[in-house]
């Protein structure tokens, strides 16, 4: 029989689980320090470019769209999958769920965050960006409502706004747990956001059905951003770019991207704050199921865009693809390795799913094969979709690569200060667990059983 | 008037329920104080019935409009003339108008059941640090300074470490 597991008290859960709140140590501030530095090198780089034009980008006819672009759509995938994971396994009552929720609504937060820097960024003439936010156009030109960017516009700001509460929602019951243990100014802080939470039975009720109905409405709207973002692309007439398939194709590129960040901020988080004990390889396991599946999907959808282009031979298409898998081929074979034949061939295999390293590594080389596969989409199309006398290259500057290691860092730093703020562990949703795990015996053996519907 | 008792456990705070219902107080004058919520019945029961959802509802039957009258009205009122495309153009105004719509929804969500909940709360509730720790409150809701002292009697007979009736959380 199995060794029955140590029961902990409610006070050494919640030790445990908010140790993310505890003093930093020297290693954070050093590390927060580095990102700092990084964001501030991307600042004057920014900076340098806002004063003196766009021609210190790598930028120029005919591919108008480079880096920045790529870091949009690379971000606003990332963002895609942590809402998006915590809303369908909330709405399929997975109990696994609980330790990893936070961890993946957090993310959504921030990548939006980031991604929505950079159509600002890319846009030029920065200090006129309010051309971009929807209001009436009563000065005649611009806001255009026929313009793709209002509509990335209002879905990024819905999706900014829609991601934070569900956030906030589902950190509702901690914050008073982390009122209730904590001084001076954090005391103040939590008790402000945690509004008077004293848990009561009919609160518990109102919580549950509001977070049921936060998951079902936050589905959409993810699902729309990501093809808003497609869109972009799809209703163009640039060879590449003018296919149905764009939106879905996005959507299941931007879960797998994701899904494999949420995987590698669990194993930071895990080892940072040894979390150990609650993102067990279990989670792993599970998440590498997923993974999996996302990345067949994903494989199939590459396949069927790539060989309709094939046999269909269009002069134009067939160009921008041959050009791309030319010049780009080390890249495309590492995106081909990174999306598809290493997940796959990794993930079907229950041992690898459970090794951290193993995980580690799949969910890196995704994300890498995730931002080549963006570079893949824009650049060629646009390198190849006039006259040949009017094709060229891209290839980005000290600048760009700069703003692009500045959003890396400012994203890692945004979740650095989140994790020693708040709690990195939905605390009250595994406490919930611990509480309605139970041993039921059937026939000759204890089983694990959880008590009530979820 | 609020009282408030403080349980170690889930089996004296239960006890304290039953002898507080055995002693006339009605269901709806208990509600317990958890750090994690327990199904329906395992302590006390409460309404399930909740209208913040209508709340949800109406505030994306307004989205829906507003983000129509952004996207369409604008551009009626303010129209750009290029070629012969549309003044109108029904596919951003369609973008617009359900991220509105579900913008305006996901607000209402939140704005609807912090009212449900009435939080924040206007003066100070009995509440206990110890709830967080895994205490179990049990608070009940006296019509009169008599039944209070006497559901804090069967509360501190059946095991309540403390009595409280302040404590703001």
């Amino acid at each position: 029989m199995s060794e029955k597991p140590v029961v902990k008290s409610a006070e050494q859960l919640n030790d445990e689980m908010l140790s993310s709140l505890r003093a930093p140590t020297w290693r954070w501030y050093l590390l927060a320090f580095f990102l700092g530095v990084v964001v501030a090198f991307g600042l004057y780089a920014f900076t340098h470019q806002m004063l003196t034009g766009m021609y210190v980008t790598g930028l120029s006819r005919p591919v108008m769209w480079g880096f920045y672009i790529i870091n949009f759509v690379f971000w606003v995938g990332l963002s895609h999958s942590g809402t998006m994971v915590s809303s369908i396994l909330r709405l399929s009552q997975a109990n696994w769920r609980r330790p990893i929720l936070r961890a993946a609504e957090a993310m959504t937060v921030f990548t939006i965050t980031v991604a929505g820097l950079f159509p600002l960024i890319h846009l030029g003439r920065n200090w006129i960006f309010y051309y971009l936010i929807p209001y009436p156009n009563q000065r005649g030109l611009w806001p255009n409502f026929r313009s793709a960017l209002l509509w990335d516009m209002t879905a990024i700001v819905t999706y900014i706004i829609g991601s934070s509460l569900f956030l906030y929602l589902g950190m509702l019951p901690d914050l008073a747990v982390a009122r209730d243990r904590s001084r001076g100014w954090r005391r103040k802080l939590y008790g402000v956001l945690a509004m008077g939470w004293r848990g009561t039975a009919r609160e518990w009720t109102v919580f549950h059905q509001a977070s049921t109905l936060m998951a079902a409405l936050i589905i959409p709207v993810a699902v729309s951003v990501h093809s808003i973002v497609a869109w972009d692309f799809a209703v163009t007439v640039v060879p590449g770019w003018h296919s149905t398939i764009f939106p879905p194709y996005f959507v299941i590129g931007a879960i797998l991207s994701g899904v494999a960040a949420v995987i590698t901020l669990m194993i930071i988080i895990r080892k940072a704050f040894h979390l150990e004990a609650y993102l067990t390889p279990m989670h792993f396991d599970n998440m590498g199921k997923l993974l999996l599946v996302i990345s067949l999907l994903w494989t199939y959808a590459y396949f069927v865009e790539v060989q309709t282009t094939w046999y269909a031979h269009e002069p134009i298409e067939w160009e921008v693809f041959s050009f791309m898998a030319g010049k780009y081929t080390p890249a495309l074979l590492l995106m081909l390795f990174g999306n598809s034949l290493l997940p796959i061939a990794a993930l079907c295999f229950r041992r690898l799913r459970r090794s951290i390293g193993v995980m580690l590594v799949v969910s890196l080389l995704i994300n890498v094969g995730m931002f080549i596969e963006r570079f893949l989409i824009i650049v060629p199309s646009l390198s190849h979709k006039n006259m040949p006398f009017v094709w060229g290259t891209y290839r980005p500057s000290w600048v760009e690569i700069s703003v692009t290691a500045a959003a890396f860092a400012g994203f890692a730093l945004l979740y650095t200060l989140f994790a020693k703020c708040f709690p990195m562990v939905a605390v009250t949703d595994v406490r919930e667990l611990e509480v309605r795990e139970t041993e039921v015996t059937m026939g000759r053996a204890d089983l694990p059983s959880i008590a009530g519907k979820d | 008037m609020e009282t408030l008792g403080i349980f170690e456990d889930l089996e004296t705070s239960v006890r304290a329920v039953d002898r507080l219902i055995g002693e006339g107080f009605a269901e709806e004058e208990i509600t317990s104080l958890s750090s994690v919520p327990y199904p329906d019945g395992v302590i006390v029961r409460t309404d399930r019935r909740t209208w913040f959802r209508w709340l949800t509802l109406v505030c994306a039957a307004v989205g829906a409009g507003a983000g129509f009258l952004l996207g369409a009205g604008t551009a009626w009122l303010y129209p750009v003339q290029t070629g012969d495309k549309p003044i109108v153009a029904y596919f951003p105004v369609g973008i617009i108008t359900f991220e509105i719509t579900m913008l305006f929804a996901l607000v209402g969500t939140i704005v609807g059941m912090f009212i449900e909940m009435k939080l924040p709360p206007w003066g100070e509730r009995p509440y206990d640090p110890a709830i967080a720790e895994g205490c179990i409150g049990i608070c009940v809701t006296a019509p009169s300074a008599e039944r209070k002292n006497r559901a804090e009697q069967i509360m501190t007979e059946t095991g309540a470490l403390r009595i409280t009736a302040g404590g703001r959380p």
